[in-house]
């Protein structure tokens, strides 16, 4: 048997390479995809937590949290593209068309 | 022991798929020339001759499979692959044009594993289900996921290429591949909701009355949903448009030739087989010989029996593909859109709620 | 087992760097979608079997060749290094072990408790889950299906080509 904590300590550095990316890279949609990386540490920890607890609660939660991913990834694709059209670039620092 | 079993397992299923990609291969190049009023490739191995007696019985054998053209489809188009010079475009990541073949690749015939190919029967006192994997949730949601996998090589193929026709043959070929991945989830739903369970194993074992599309009217329609979102998945005409071969040169494999071709003619064809034996098992009842005849379970030799009934019908839905294929002129994008998206999706829908009801009412 | 657990945990930890630090965002969506095969490997090893098809449906095989797609029609250039990036990686990397220090005491804490249990597990199969979600959680399980409507809705409004406008 793993122990818990295995699994917590790795989705918690997960999330952390997501924050880390998503702070760093100017892409964005690289910096969508680390969104999606910090999406999925929770699910980890979500289903380590339910086998732990024994119950299947919290893996429903992690299936809604992928339902959500979901929907979050095809809309903000979606923007990037919108974006794209007038801009013609994808980094994140070409967006300062409102900057005072 | 039992994983010697389990090797085996692996090795039938294995080697199942690559028999049917190549009998799928000699069936194409000789059925379509048959369709096409011509005779197709009879000329290699039609002329060996020998003076030994003893040997000219297995010469009568090689002249004949060269006459039919199994000599030149398998062997020589095989070797003529392999020394093939390896082009990787100016510009392209080499590791990238390797590594779009073994997705396309991998994700077919991982599917294989979890198609049971025969019936369960005892040897020496093991119980063996010619099954190679089978789990909790398994069976058909794992061919739809797949199914979704199999995208990645078509996507990373036409990339690779560095040019527009490649890139525009994968995108095109991406979006028809996912969109009847949908009508093909929608079905597989509907499969799922009629016989309780994901197991392929027990599904087959449900059919020893009435087959799978005999069931009810759902599941007729849940089968010919499947079969065309099959079709439309292994990117065979009518929905040929990734590699339509006379519009954009062969769409995303233009920059590939050699064993790297072969490798994506390989998935496709054992793709082919994957569809058609997932038709057979899940509609058209496995291994049982007819609706309301059932093989006598346990021995060996109906396990044997039930994998050969199984292999004819497999083949038969295999030729039907091809036939298909050579039959039928290509759909225009946007046809092969509307037929998925306004079609398809919403008969599967429509299908699924109905069924629903059936099962309760029932 | 732990084995398995070992090599997974690798592959998603060195996976997740690689989505960081690759300059291609091609390579870094290929990293991205390798993450998420581990990812459904580690719930096939916690028993949520169907969660772990669900993840390679759902997130592998439709997110990942969503954003792929993206990628390759927007025909994205490798990004040049630049100086500042470096000292804002330094300072994203200290941040988050600063979380992580100040997270796993709280989890020392609260861990004994939970897994001192030992309870027996329920394999999350289609059937159990299933169970859940129209019994307990139907109601959000219907506003989660009208949230990827909506999303559906949006997603096609904003990237459509409007008249007078290239697309």
């Amino acid at each position: 048997m793993i122990p818990l904590g295995h699994y917590l300590i790795l989705s918690g550095l997960m999330f952390v390479v997501g924050v880390v990316g998503v702070i760093v890279r100017r892409n964005s949609i690289v910096v969508l995809m680390c969104i999606e990386l910090m999406l999925n540490a929770a699910d980890l920890a979500l289903v380590a937590l339910s086998q732990a607890a024994g119950n299947l609660h919290g893996q429903v939660a992690a299936f809604f949290v992928i339902i959500v991913a979901a929907a979050g990834a095809a809309v903000g694709l979606a923007i990037i593209i919108a974006f794209f059209r007038t801009v013609r670039s994808v980094e994140t620092s070409d967006a300062g068309e409102l900057k005072g | 022991m039992n994983f010697i079993i389990l090797v085996l397992e692996v090795l039938l299923a294995f080697g199942l798929a690559l028999g049917l990609a190549s009998f799928c291969t000699w069936v194409e190049r000789k059925g379509s020339a048959l369709i096409q009023n011509r005779i197709g490739a009879n000329r290699a191995g039609a002329f060996a001759e020998t003076n030994v007696l003893l040997l000219k019985p297995f010469y009568f054998g090689w002249r004949l499979l060269g006459r039919l053209g199994v000599i030149n489809t398998l062997l020589c188009d095989g070797l003529k692959a392999l020394f093939k010079e390896d082009f990787v475009p100016q510009g392209a990541s080499s590791f990238l044009h390797a590594l779009a073949p073994f997705l396309a690749v991998v994700p077919v015939f991982m599917a294989f594993a979890v198609l049971p190919l025969a019936p369960e029967f005892n040897l020496f006192g093991y119980h063996i289900r010619p099954q190679a994997a089978s789990f909790y949730d398994g069976g058909v949601l794992f061919l739809l996921a797949m199914g979704a996998l199999s995208v990645y090589g078509v996507l990373l193929a036409g990339w690779v290429g560095n040019n527009k026709f490649s890139l525009l043959g994968a995108l095109r070929a991406a979006a028809q591949m996912f969109s009847y991945e949908l009508p093909m989830g929608v079905a597989l739903g509907t499969v799922i909701l009629v016989y309780g369970t994901t197991d392929l194993y027990q599904m087959v074992e449900s059919q020893s009355g009435l087959w799978g599309i005999m069931k009810s009217p759902m599941m007729f329609v849940a089968g010919l949903i499947f079969f065309v979102s099959g079709m439309a998945q292994t990117k065979r005409v009518p929905f040929d448009l990734p590699e339509s071969e006379a519009e954009i040169v062969a769409g995303y494999l233009t920059e590939y030739s050699g064993m790297k071709f072969l490798l994506f003619w390989l998935a496709e064809f054992a793709e082919i087989a994957l569809v058609s034996l997932v038709m057979v098992l899940v509609f058209f009842g496995g291994w049982h010989p007819f609706p309301f005849v059932s093989l006598p379970s346990g021995s060996w030799q109906a396990a044997l029996a039930g994998h050969f009934i199984l292999l004819s019908k497999v083949v038969f839905f295999c030729v039907l593909q091809i036939t298909i294929r050579w039959t039928l002129p290509r759909f225009r994008y946007d046809q092969l859109m509307n037929l998925s998206w306004k079609g398809l999706l919403e008969v599967g829908f429509v299908n699924l709620i109905s069924a629903a009801a059936w099962k309760l009412a029932a | 087992m732990t084995a398995l657990f070992w090599l997974l945990a690798f592959i998603v930890l060195s996976s997740g760097v690689a989505v960081v630090s690759l300059r291609s965002p091609l390579n870094s969506a290929l990293a991205l979608a390798l993450n998420l095969l581990a990812v459904a490997g580690l719930f096939a090893m916690l028993q949520a079997h169907f969660l772990a098809l669900a993840q390679v449906i759902v997130y592998a095989g439709a997110i990942v060749v969503l954003v792929l797609i993206a990628l390759l029609l927007l025909s994205s250039k490798i990004e040049q290094h630049k100086r500042r990036e470096d000292y804002l990686a330094v300072a994203a990397i200290v941040l988050g072990s600063l979380f992580l220090v100040v997270l796993f005491p709280l989890l020392q804490g609260a861990l004994p408790q939970i897994s001192a249990n030992n309870v027996q597990v329920t394999a999350g199969t289609v059937a159990e889950i299933g169970r859940l979600l129209f019994t307990d959680y139907v109601f959000l399980f219907q506003l989660a299906g009208l949230l990827i409507l909506t999303a559906l809705c949006g997603a096609v409004m904003l990237a459509r080509s409007r008249p007078g406008q290239g697309g």
